[in-house]
């Protein structure tokens, strides 16, 4: 992967006439369709998400919500699907949405060429199921949708010049899975700073990213790190039972996941130790207390997937219409 | 009303309670914004100079002086208190003085050009100044065009456009009402914060409580009009019966668990941000500045029961909480390395007491408003060179020559403290 920082595009009319922003989209569209085709053929029901509401996904790390002003009452832009995707396995076991979501992320990001402040995620989430399930779930989707751009786009990935065979190691499934805590080792045997009660930080998931070959899953991440809806540990408090899963050639995070807590004085809790104020929740909470089904699902940036299969430099370059943050654009 | 009398019984009180019901549970309305209370009590004429068990503590230099020795063989000069470096680390900043101006919130005192003035000046000492809570969801944030004076942003500006290099440091609070608001969020992604932050010079105070209320949360009086507009976001109990009501937020509910995480959530969300964490006097203050220093933050800032700039129950501060010398006593056996204290701090034997007990630096609160409120372009820069002037003379005077080399030992107590 090359480590020069393209400029954001100052000409959406160049940026989408572009050879390369063809391509990229287009294998972009070939994974939403190859995802679409595996997961309905396994009995998942398609749902169109909401894009505001009064509450949405906190969790996400330092970035801002949208606040709109809904007849007089504060709703939100969706930083993820989260809440909706466990109310929704009231209506069907298996579901999935390909979610807009806005997260005014810190400045700073503007230059990670990693995130963008509109993206999308392809939201998955399974009643009854536990974390390694849908791990499993991930890998062999995952496949599934690199293996069918590959397949059908041989002219794209020429004139992307992405060599194919980066995903030999891919396709053969079989993606590695490591502990938190065992990345944290391992980002500290090789000199990095990496804090062993936090997030792994974006230098840290590129520094493991870089030493593997195929996609990989970081598991158990600590509490403190993420929201409220993931499940601890029963036998290991303090650890949660979610995952990420990083691409290889340092790409990065490509998806996260997790088992969910279903059960509300837990959640209550939780949302106190994420700092959150309950009341807000309402409806989420009266929903929790009459009872949703335990779950387990996960979310996968579309256009960080894009961007890792068809080799571009920055995400930006997966979106026909690229918002970075603190970047006025179209 | 009849002629009963009963000497020798609140007789007064009673009758205020008699004709006012529940607003005599707190000071007269009318004194909002403009008298700020103390733990004398808001019945007594001498609330800021009742002494407590800190006043009563004596600085006891000794006449043997191994650390003026040390100087003396550094500088080849005999040293005086003007050889007293002041420069201290605070919560992570770098600040002139072991000293931090406390947080003001939305209340009325801190409102307007003073709330703005106080900034300008802070940011000019080089001190360490924090934003109090539910700025943003009752003043606004500043980027849509609300009143700059009374903002966040106005605030942030004020105090960084008057900042020296190096010095310095603003911590923003962000109370339950606040996290609705997304006030860390907020300015984490702000190009106005982004000087500070990326300097190092951004702190985010996680406020478990303040020591004029130790238990509940803020409080202040509003207007009618200015209630309607905060709509259903805060608890507002209309019992002064004259159109005024109180504006009350809740304290947060908070176990070690939740505040471990929360500290750990802020650490993982705010990477570059310092991470405060300001207590109130509660009985079991040692252990949660443990939790909290044991969690990764900063600092661990103390307020002892002593006043308030915002509104309090009268029956809150000559009776519910530890008073700052409690605290410090409770703290000493484990105190965490960056202890901050406030509690009626305002000339240098209590800042100095504080510091050979175990704090790190002193928070200036209704000292600070007073000094700005005296003269808006310098009151407390004239102020602050008073306490430092005070600071030296009487930490050169225990043989030292900055302030984190103060002990036990300069303290003496007539009683075992």
């Amino acid at each position: 992967m090359p480590d020069a920082t393209p400029l954001p595009p100052t000409d959406p009319g160049r940026h989408l006439t572009a050879p390369a922003t063809r391509s990229a989209l287009r294998v972009q569209q070939q994974l939403l369709t190859a995802a679409r085709e595996f997961l309905c053929g396994r009995g998942f029901t398609e749902l169109l998400p909401p894009i505001i509401g009064p509450v949405t996904d906190p969790g996400a790390r330092g970035s801002k919500q949208v606040d709109i002003d809904f007849y007089g009452h504060r709703y939100k832009l969706m930083t993820s699907a989260i809440l909706y995707k466990q109310a929704s396995l009231l209506a069907f076991d298996k579901i999935f949405c390909i979610a807009p979501n806005v997260r005014l992320e810190p400045l700073e990001t503007a230059g990670t060429n990693r995130h963008l402040a509109e993206f999308h995620q392809l939201d998955v989430e399974v009643a009854g199921a536990s974390r390694d399930e849908v791990v499993q779930l991930a890998e062999e989707l995952v496949v599934h949708m690199v293996d069918s751009a590959v397949r059908e786009l041989p002219k794209e990935f020429a004139e992307l010049g992405r060599d194919p065979q980066a995903f030999a190691e891919l396709l053969k499934g079989s993606f590695g899975r490591i502990r938190h805590a065992e990345a944290v080792t391992e980002l500290q045997g090789i000199g990095h700073p990496q804090s062993a009660d936090a997030e792994l930080d974006w230098e840290g998931e590129a520094l493991l990213s870089a030493r593997r070959d195929r996609p990989f899953f970081v598991t158990d991440y600590p509490k403190g790190s993420r929201g409220f809806y993931d499940r601890e540990h029963p036998d290991d408090p303090g650890l949660l039972r979610n995952f990420d899963l990083l691409a290889p050639e340092g790409y990065g995070e490509l998806c996260s996941g997790s088992q969910r807590t279903n059960d509300y004085a837990e959640i209550v809790t939780r949302m106190r130790e994420t700092g959150e104020n309950p009341q807000k929740y309402r409806w989420y909470l009266d929903l929790v207390r009459e009872g949703v089904p335990a779950s387990a699902g996960f979310g996968i940036g579309v256009e960080r997937l894009t961007r890792y299969v068809s080799g571009l430099d920055a995400v930006w370059q997966a979106s026909a219409f690229p918002k970075l943050a603190g970047v006025v654009s179209p | 009303m009849s002629d009963l009398s009963a000497p020798g019984f609140p007789e007064e009180e009673v009758r205020r309670r008699a004709r006012a019901g529940a607003a005599a549970a707190f000071p007269p309305a009318e004194e909002y914004g403009h008298v700020l209370f103390g733990a004398g009590g808001p019945d007594t004429a001498d609330r800021f100079v009742r002494p407590d068990a800190l006043d009563a503590l004596r600085i006891v230099p000794p006449l043997f002086l191994p650390q003026r020795l040390a100087k003396l063989i550094d500088l080849g000069r005999e040293p005086d208190y003007r050889d007293v470096e002041l420069t201290t680390t605070i919560g992570g900043f770098t600040s002139a003085l072991p000293v931090y101006v406390s947080a003001t919130g939305s209340t009325r005192a801190a409102g307007g050009d003073l709330g703005l003035a106080l900034s300008r000046q802070a940011g000019a000492l080089g001190i360490p100044m924090v934003i109090g809570e539910n700025v943003v969801p009752v003043n606004g944030y500043g980027r849509l065009g609300e009143a700059a004076d009374r903002t966040l942003l106005g605030r942030l500006r004020a105090y960084g456009e008057e900042l020296p290099d190096g010095l310095g440091g603003v911590a923003v609070q962000q109370s339950t009402e606040d996290a609705d608001a997304e006030v860390w969020n907020l300015v984490h992604s702000d190009p106005a914060a982004l000087p500070l932050l990326e300097s190092g010079r951004l702190a985010f105070e996680l406020k478990v409580g303040q020591g004029a209320k130790p238990g509940l949360g803020g409080m202040t009086v509003l207007e009618a009009e200015a209630a309607a507009a905060l709509g259903d976001r805060f608890g507002l109990d209309p019992l002064f019966g004259d159109g005024r009501v109180l504006r009350a937020a809740t304290p947060g509910t908070f176990t070690a668990e939740i505040l471990r995480q929360q500290i750990r959530l802020m650490r993982n969300n705010y990477p570059r941000v310092r991470i405060w964490v300001k207590l109130y006097p509660g009985r079991d203050v040692a252990e949660a500045a443990r939790v909290a220093h044991e969690a990764g933050a900063d600092a661990v800032v103390v307020d002892g029961a002593e006043g308030g700039t915002g509104w309090a129950p009268g029956v809150f501060l000559p009776h519910v909480g530890l008073p700052l010398a409690e605290c410090l006593r409770r703290l000493a056996a484990d105190p965490p390395p960056s202890l901050l204290v406030s509690g009626r701090i305002w000339e240098g034997a209590r800042a100095v007491k504080s510091l050979a007990l175990g704090a790190r630096a002193v928070g200036l609160g209704r000292a600070a408003l007073l000094a700005v409120a005296e003269d808006r372009e310098s009151g407390l820069r004239r102020f602050a060179e008073c306490l430092a002037l005070e600071l030296r003379l009487l930490i050169s005077a225990l043989g030292k020559y900055a302030p984190d080399a103060l002990d036990r030992a300069d303290v003496w107590s007539s009683e075992e403290f």
